[in-house]
């Protein structure tokens, strides 16, 4: 390959797998909306918090795994009182105040991490090899491919939760049809929990595997929170699958964009397909038409 | 009635003891970045100025006109932002009691507040920052007096010794990389120029721009190689600068980095971490105990706040040198008013002894047509310092002498 080919390779193979990072985020919508046609604005927040919550632990000297695992756990705390203080009560009085609400809790979540840990980005230590991978003559490192397999495995793991469990069923009995799930004798409001517990988990999960790559700080999930409600709203809000491959999509078109035009030019191609989707196919490229009959 | 009258009595008695207590102290104000990315910087310089400050205070303070005064400081966190520090700046100088104002580490922040300090004729020291654009913009305004002086390695001197270290390597093909900010532009702006003073023995093939919270430089990266760069010139702060070095290392791209001074940045040596190894930059300062005139500095100032490595080493010695530079101009103005001040300060006679020289006369009366005449450093007493594992040291060891004699003017 030309060395300009092998560029351009290069920059779609590492936007991809950071694309992969934005589809996690936007599972976390895809969740979180599945039970209760809501979703968190805040979600990037909850990527930041569960990046910070990793980072004290490793701190206290536990291994890399246990801090995941622990910061996986604070975030499913944090999706659950999420759901109780913003979007328990509107949607009970079926307005939209949640939309406000999440926004808020977010902002109240970057002023926390900035009185807890400071403004400061800070390194996330990882125990990966510090050496990249030649591909062909295309550079990987260990935290790019943790942010592969990380989003890739959770997704999985939940989507098979929620086919072959008895729980998994009654969440998507209750995404299908609230009304008929409660009377087959499933409490909507506890679905409705777990469903944004569970959001919540894997919302601080990729913040734990972002963070190497990133560095953390109040503000890292900022631009993150806009580009998966990109992956979500373009994908459609039904389909995980649907999420990887525009993850994969967009990270690369943005990181070709960046290199082609200029890096100015990087965040384009996610408004664009955002703008495009929204006019030509608001249910998503692969979401399913809703026909309500009336 | 009576212990009414008496408590009246207490309160006059107390108004006026408090009147004449305020006349007793200078009041300087310290304004900088003391949080967010350039906080490194700005917290060494507020630390450093204090503990020359606590020091003075300690000997009972300034003689100004046969008293002695204490200092007060008055601290502001512009954040590194340039509309805060607009605020910030129009805050200080509506406050009537302010005899000088040191501080100042983003350019865009001088350039948004000082204006400020020019209308009320207030006395202010940039340091430890702030690139060249916050001086001449006065020398380009034609500005025929200001209370504005500069402490600090001005970009000039620094892009003048980035384009000489690369010659030094060997580099022949370089690129520049440098960030979206005043500081980057202005940066780029001057290594273009210093270049083309060289005359053809440097080239640039390639010029790359980025953002600020930009974390991925690797497309930026790979069009310096492909053009075939040998080393890279960069002009950014911390986290974006550590971004660059992990994107070379990524790709494995082993070519030096040479830049402005913010590559000392604790922010960029930690978050880079062995991808920062040989980043070189210019410094007025190295934290070196075995430098005989900076060790009393570098030992006072991590026993005074507890560290065992400075954040920013030249902003901290800035700081402290400063402080006192200023509490010898209102010593020898003998006055606490900032007209006066400004005048000692274009007139030292005093040797003041420094963490970083002895300095003679640092500032001449300010000459629109030579913004030099306002600004301290010079390029015979900047060497070189570069990143080695964790710390920064002499690149060029032969910088030693530099350090040690420096006497400043």
């Amino acid at each position: 390959m030309s060395p300009e080919m092998l560029a351009y390779a290069q920059m779609a193979v590492s936007g991809g797998l950071m694309g992969l990072a934005y589809a996690l985020v936007a599972y976390g919508f895809q969740l979180t909306y599945a039970a209760g046609k809501a979703v968190n604005f805040g979600q990037g927040e909850l990527v930041m918090l569960g990046a910070f919550v990793g980072l004290t632990l490793t701190g206290t000297g536990l291994p890399y795994w246990a801090s995941i695992a622990g910061a996986t756990v604070a975030g499913a705390g944090l999706g659950l009182f999420v759901e109780r203080a913003a979007v328990r009560l509107a949607l009970r009085q079926h307005n939209e105040g949640w939309i406000l609400l999440t926004i808020i809790t977010g902002l109240f979540a970057v002023s926390a991490a900035e009185n807890i840990w400071g403004r400061e980005d800070k390194p996330y230590p990882t125990p990966w090899e510090d050496a990249s991978i030649d591909l062909y003559g295309i550079s990987v490192t260990w935290p790019e491919l943790a942010i592969a397999g990380g989003a890739l495995g959770v997704m999985l793991l939940i989507e098979l939760a929620k086919r072959f469990t008895l729980t998994g069923i009654a969440v998507q009995a209750e995404s299908a049809d609230t009304d008929a799930a409660e009377l087959c004798g499933i409490r909507s409001d506890a679905v409705t929990s777990l469903s944004w517990a569970v959001s919540g988990a894997a919302a601080a999960f990729a913040g734990t595997i972002i963070a190497p790559v990133t560095t953390v700080g109040p503000t890292m999930a900022a631009a993150l929170t806009l580009k998966a409600f990109s992956v979500a709203v373009v994908a459609g809000l039904d389909s995980a699958i649907g999420l990887v491959l525009t993850g994969l999509f967009l990270g690369s078109a943005e990181n070709l964009a960046g290199f082609i035009l200029g890096s100015g030019w990087r965040e384009t191609p996610g408004l664009v397909l955002l703008i495009m989707a929204l006019a030509m196919r608001p249910q998503g490229i692969f979401g399913k038409k809703i026909i309500r009959k009336v | 009635m009576k212990p009414l009258r008496s408590v009246l009595a207490l309160l006059v008695a107390a108004s006026c003891s408090s009147t004449s207590f305020a006349a007793d102290v200078v009041k300087i104000a310290i304004t900088g970045p003391f949080s967010g990315g350039s906080a490194p910087m700005g917290i060494s310089m507020r630390d450093g100025a204090k503990l020359a400050i606590s020091q003075i205070n300690q000997r009972g303070g300034i003689l100004v006109g046969g008293k002695k005064m204490k200092i007060e400081v008055i601290e502001r966190d512009d954040e590194g932002k340039n509309d805060r520090g607009a605020l910030v700046a129009q805050e200080i100088s509506s406050m009537n009691d302010v005899s000088a104002v040191i501080g100042t580490v983003n350019t865009g922040v001088a350039i948004m507040g000082d204006r400020n300090y020019v209308q009320k004729g207030l006395v202010k020291i940039i340091t430890p920052a702030a690139g060249s654009a916050s001086m001449t913009q006065w020398s380009k305004a034609g500005t025929a007096d200001i209370p504005i002086f500069r402490f600090a390695a001005h970009d000039g001197i620094q892009s003048q010794m980035v384009v000489e270290q690369a010659i030094r390597i060997g580099a022949r093909k370089v690129a520049i990389f440098h960030d979206d900010t005043n500081y980057g532009v202005s940066g780029r702006d001057d290594l273009l120029s210093r270049i083309r003073e060289q005359g053809g023995r440097v080239n640039v093939v390639d010029i790359e721009k980025f953002a600020i919270g930009d974390k991925d430089m690797t497309g930026q990266l790979i069009k310096a190689k492909i053009a075939g760069a040998q080393a890279i010139l960069i002009w950014g702060i911390g986290p974006e600068l550590a971004a660059v070095a992990s994107g070379k290392k990524k790709l494995g791209y082993n070519v030096p980095m040479i830049g402005g001074w913010t590559l000392s940045m604790s922010n960029f040596i930690d978050t880079a971490g062995p991808a920062g190894n040989g980043a070189m930059m210019p410094q007025t300062f190295i934290e070196d105990l075995s430098i005989s005139r900076a060790k009393p500095f570098i030992l006072a100032y991590r026993q005074a706040y507890r560290v065992n490595r400075i954040p920013s080493p030249v902003s901290a010695a800035q700081g402290y040198d400063a402080a006192m530079l200023l509490a010898e101009a209102i010593h020898e103005a003998g006055s606490v008013e900032p007209s006066r001040i400004k005048v000692a300060l274009e007139n030292l006679t005093g040797v003041v002894r420094g963490a970083i020289a002895d300095w003679k006369k640092p500032w001449a009366k300010w000459s629109p047509a030579n913004e030099e005449s306002h600004e301290a450093f010079r390029r015979s007493y900047t060497v070189m310092g570069k990143v080695q594992d964790g710390k920064v040291v002499l690149a060029n060891p032969s910088d030693r002498a530099v350090l040690e004699r420096g006497t400043g003017k």
